[in-house]
């Protein structure tokens, strides 16, 4: 191998006979005149300059290299191999042509590959073609992690890829971005289970009800149990918001992120929302004066109580009339029934059924905390979520520096696929002042972003500037690629790469190294329980309900035409679940097209009985 | 409008009509009566067929083929202040990762006398044409001996007719053609730009009506079919006093024609070596095998690696001096 070519400080061309380059593979330049250089393969090419580059009859150049081979020419050897090496650190003066080059030795490229120990750093993958160099690697780096490729499970023959997470304090927050199938999830797989490894506070919001760490790949034997190190908690079943504890701001950002609150609406809550309101005493402060505000007058609500049959009655009518007095014309009637509506929808939502102390309390002891729930609601309660805890750790951090005494709050980190939901470029959103706020401000609190997203061009632009590590996959759309090209130091030529890349190889552009890393995630240690085909989960449902019921009915077999109401009520006592006569043989006629009972006709009529 | 080019364009269309009525007959020749003029004044007509894989590969057991080219290439500017360099190569199909490259280059500068006579004369001119012809030819048959040695081919192919090497490499030549014949291998030389005129002259002799000679090129354009040949009869062959058969060849789709000389001694062989052209020239080529092809464009000197050796391998201050025309420095 030797350097070939025209050559200028950055970069060198290098020709072999016999070694067909790989992108990315490091090489060094033994230039007589300066020291040992050392350079990035980002373009291979292999040539043949005999084979003509316009061949218009194939076929004859195929028939004369033919002939030529018989001849003892085989002109496949004389092929020659060509690549562009772009040095890492500029050379004193243009390389010297005709310089040898060597593959570099392990303790050469240690410090460029390596970035941290395997038990401070996140062991996410392999640096992909350096299996040359790891030959003499440090022992400690040897067989640390698999990947997973076409064939199965593949033992580490490449250096790894082990990221430096204490380097976040100077360059933070990390963007992980590609097509849809690119292996973007798989990759936040395997980066939370190495910061549950490192028991790192962590927040994840999983708008698929997929980050869960419970189960084994089939291609894994041993089972890693992650069982301890996180939780997965509903939005509305497992956790909540206390509303006894919200401020008229929390509230406020809340209605809006369930749909858009207007200036007027927010000079409703400013007004109604009382300090210790609860749900039910500010649901009906609204109510009250929404019906009030319906009568249309005073006089009209006078007369109410004048007519009320009951004192309680009255008494009702009192309360509205004072609200009325006082709120009607600060509320215009429309606004706050937009109040209202938010409200009860996100009641429905079930957000005021519980607190975020369970989150706390997994934060604190260093537990990956999963929330789940569909993108709106993940929006609505993030928005709370973020807000505080964010909130929580700036308060302790400040009252260190100011030297007060505080409760302790640890840093930590917010996980976010489909990331552009939650900070969508273009448009205000109550989740993205708080992850804009986070993504500027947060390093100084500790305080780490980690957004997803498959649409990076959608992402809100300030804060994909500040995200200083990019895991880039597979990205096919001209305008991602855009994007990419303009947020990253991606070359030219990693560039058009990217819509070939495999499904889970990855660029990442890192500020920290301010290069790029080519390389593959490593085989994740759990799997997601639910990789069901919809329509395969679709048909057990409905087995399942169909099984329910023919159990709900068996004992109650025969049934005959005239038992139809007898047979709905005793279901409606046994199982909660209302049926009408004519529901009810909706019902049965189904359960005998599927097979599970049969229909007779008999001198009173049919009737439905046991197989 | 006026163009500058109006001049040129005259003179353009003057040459086009002379050329015209100069070929006048030549071009109305049909096709069919020149052929039969050429199988009965000049030589068969053959259909040739490709060469088998089986007879190739039997070629290959006896030694395979060898290349044979020469370049040249100068730096500098005007007489007597430039350079030349000669390369040539042998190539075997069997060691290709030994190729066998000589050189030699030539400064009217070194050559005493001349340093003080600026002024060219026709016979400066003219000798100094022989010189490079005599250095490059030297070096090619110097090349195709010791290919012999070393490779023992079956059969040699030289890029070029072969009667230069009489004119300009006489001694070698006579060596490597004895070698050859003792020891059986195939001596031939393939021509790209036939120059003979031996249909022309022939057509002059038997015709009144034709008082030019034409070239060989020019009648044979579009006469022959691809993949055939005329093998040229003793009789008419003026290079047969020097020892050798000839032959033309249609090898590829382009229309024109190229030429094979094969050592007399050797004639039995000439229908094969043709098959063997034929088979290793791509049909839509302009007619050469691509083995040469090959050899040409490794054997070629550069103007950027002739610079580069010149600004490397020679004193800075001589270089300058002597070979640097004011043109160079322009730009
Ligand atoms: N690093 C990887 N190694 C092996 N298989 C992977 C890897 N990344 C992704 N895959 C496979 O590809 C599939 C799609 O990846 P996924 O992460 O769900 O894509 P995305 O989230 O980008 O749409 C996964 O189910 C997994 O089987
Ligand atoms: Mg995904």
């Amino acid at each position: 191998m030797k350097v070939v070519g025209i050559t200028t400080q950055q970069e060198v061309f290098v020709g072999s006979k016999d070694r067909n380059f790989r992108i990315n593979e490091f090489l060094i330049i033994e230039d007589p005149y300066q020291d040992d250089l050392i350079g990035e393969v980002v373009e291979a090419q292999t040539f043949n300059r005999y084979i003509p580059l316009n061949i218009y009859g194939d076929m004859v150049d195929a028939s004369v290299i033919e002939s030529l081979k018989s001849l003892g020419y085989n002109i496949d050897e004389d092929t020659i191999y060509i690549s562009k090496v772009r040095l890492l650190n500029e050379a004193l003066y243009p390389v010297q042509t005709g310089s040898d080059i060597r593959l570099p030795k392990f303790s050469e490229v240690k410090e460029i590959m390596i970035q941290s120990t395997r038990e401070e750093g996140l062991v996410l993958g392999v640096i992909r073609n350096t299996d040359d160099m790891a030959l003499d690697m440090d022992e400690e780096f040897k067989d640390i992690l698999y990947t997973f490729e076409e064939r199965g499970l593949v033992p580490q023959k490449e250096i790894p890829y082990i990221m430096d997470l204490r380097s976040q304090h100077h360059y933070p927050h990390i963007g992980v971005f590609g097509g849809s199938g690119s292996g973007k999830s798989f990759g936040l797989r395997v980066i939370l289970e190495e910061l549950m490894n490192q028991n790192i506070p962590t927040i994840v919001l999983d708008p698929h009800f997929e980050m869960d760490f419970s189960e084994t790949p089939d291609y894994l034997k041993e089972k890693k149990d992650f069982n301890d190190s996180f939780k997965c908690l509903q939005v509305g079943v497992h956790i909540g918001v206390k509303f006894e504890d919200l401020k008229s701001g929390d509230l406020k950002n809340l209605l809006d992120a369930s749909s858009h609150l207007t200036d007027s609406m927010n000079n409703v809550v400013d007004i109604l929302f009382k300090p210790r309101d609860s749900y039910i005493s500010f649901a009906d402060r609204l109510r009250m004066l929404t019906e009030a505000q319906e009568e249309g007058n005073i006089e009209k609500i006078e007369n109410r109580i004048i007519s009320s049959g009951d004192a309680e009655e009255k008494k009702a009518w009192e309360k509205r009339k004072e609200l009325f007095l006082n709120y009607d014309k600060t509320c215009p009637y429309n606004s706050v029934r937009g109040i209202l509506w938010r409200l009860k929808r996100l009641e429905n939502e079930g957000i005021f059924s519980k607190d975020i102390k369970e989150i706390e309390i997994g934060l604190q002891d260093g537990k990956l905390m999963v929330l789940q729930g569909n993108t709106r609601i993940l929006q609505v309660f993030s928005t709370y979520l973020l807000n505080n805890l964010y909130h929580k750790r700036r308060e302790y951090k400040d009252a260190i520096y100011k030297k007060i005494a505080a409760e302790y709050f640890p840093p930590f980190i917010i996980v976010t696929d489909e990331a552009h939901n939650f900070a969508p470029k273009g448009y205000d959103s109550p989740s993205k002042s708080i992850l804009k706020e986070i993504s500027q401000e947060g390093r100084k609190y500790g305080v780490f972003l980690i957004l997803a997203t498959q649409r990076p061009t959608l992402l809100d632009e300030t804060i994909t500037a500040q995200l200083n590590t990019k895991f880039i996959f597979r990205t096919v759309r001209a305008s991602d690629i855009k994007t990419i090209q303009e947020e990253t130091d991606l070359t030219v030529e990693e560039t058009r790469r990217l819509p070939y890349l495999r499904t889970g190889d990855v660029f990442i552009s890192s500020a920290t190294l301010g290069r790029t890393v080519y390389g593959r995630i490593r085989a994740a240690l759990t799997t997601s329980p639910h990789t069901l085909n919809p329509f395969d989960e679709l048909k057990l449902k409905t087995k399942q309900k169909d099984d329910g019921l023919f159990n709900d009915i068996k004992e109650k077999l025969p049934i005959n035409e005239g038992d139809l109401l007898d047979t709905a009520m005793e279901l409606e006592r046994d199982t909660g679940i209302t049926y009408t006569i004519q529901s009810l043989e909706e019902k049965l006629n189904q359960m005998v097209q599927k097979g599970y009972i049969e229909k007779e006709d008999t001198i009173f009529g049919y009737r439905y009985k046991n197989k | 409008m006026y163009s500058v080019h109006d001049k040129l364009k005259e003179k353009i269309s003057g040459l086009s009509l002379t050329l015209q009525e100069k070929y006048e007959v030549v071009l109305s020749l049909d096709k069919e009566t020149l052929r039969e003029f050429i199988e009965e004044e000049i030589g068969k007509i053959k259909t040739l067929e490709k060469l088998s894989k089986s007879h190739l590969e039997a070629c290959q057991k006896k030694g395979g083929i060898v290349g044979v080219d020469g370049s040249n290439n100068r730096v500098g500017g005007a007489h007597p202040h430039f350079v030349e360099a000669y390369q040539a190569l042998a190539k075997s199909t069997i060691y290709k990762d030994e190729p066998l490259f000589l050189a030699d280059i030539y400064t009217p500068l070194a050559e005493g006398e001349s340093l003080n006579s600026p002024i060219e004369k026709k016979e400066d001119l003219e000798e100094i044409e022989d010189k490079k012809n005599i250095k490059l030819s030297t070096i090619e048959v110097e090349a195709a001996i010791e290919a012999v040695e070393r490779f023992k081919p079956y059969a040699i192919l030289m890029d070029g007719g072969l009667i230069r090497y009489n004119i300009y490499a006489k001694a070698k030549w006579e060596e490597l053609r004895t070698i050859c014949e003792e020891k059986d291998i195939i001596l031939v030389g393939v021509i790209k730009d036939i120059k003979t005129s031996i249909i022309g002259d022939r057509l002059r002799e038997k015709y009144e009506a034709i008082d030019a000679s034409f070239y060989d090129r020019e009648l044979l354009f579009g006469k022959l079919q691809y993949g055939e040949m005329i093998i040229i009869n003793e009789m008419v062959n003026k290079k047969g006093i020097e020892g050798y058969s000839s032959g033309f060849i249609r090898s590829s789709l382009a229309p024109t024609v190229i030429g094979i000389d094969i050592l007399d001694s050797q004639k039995t062989s000439i229908e094969e070596m043709a098959r063997l052209i034929l088979t290793l020239t791509p049909q839509t080529s302009r007619g050469i095998p691509l083995w040469l092809d090959m050899v040409d464009k490794e054997v070629k000197i550069s103007d950027a690696i002739m610079k580069g050796l010149m600004e490397r391998y020679m004193d800075r201050g001589l270089y300058e001096r002597f070979f640097i025309s004011e043109r160079d420095k322009r730009d």
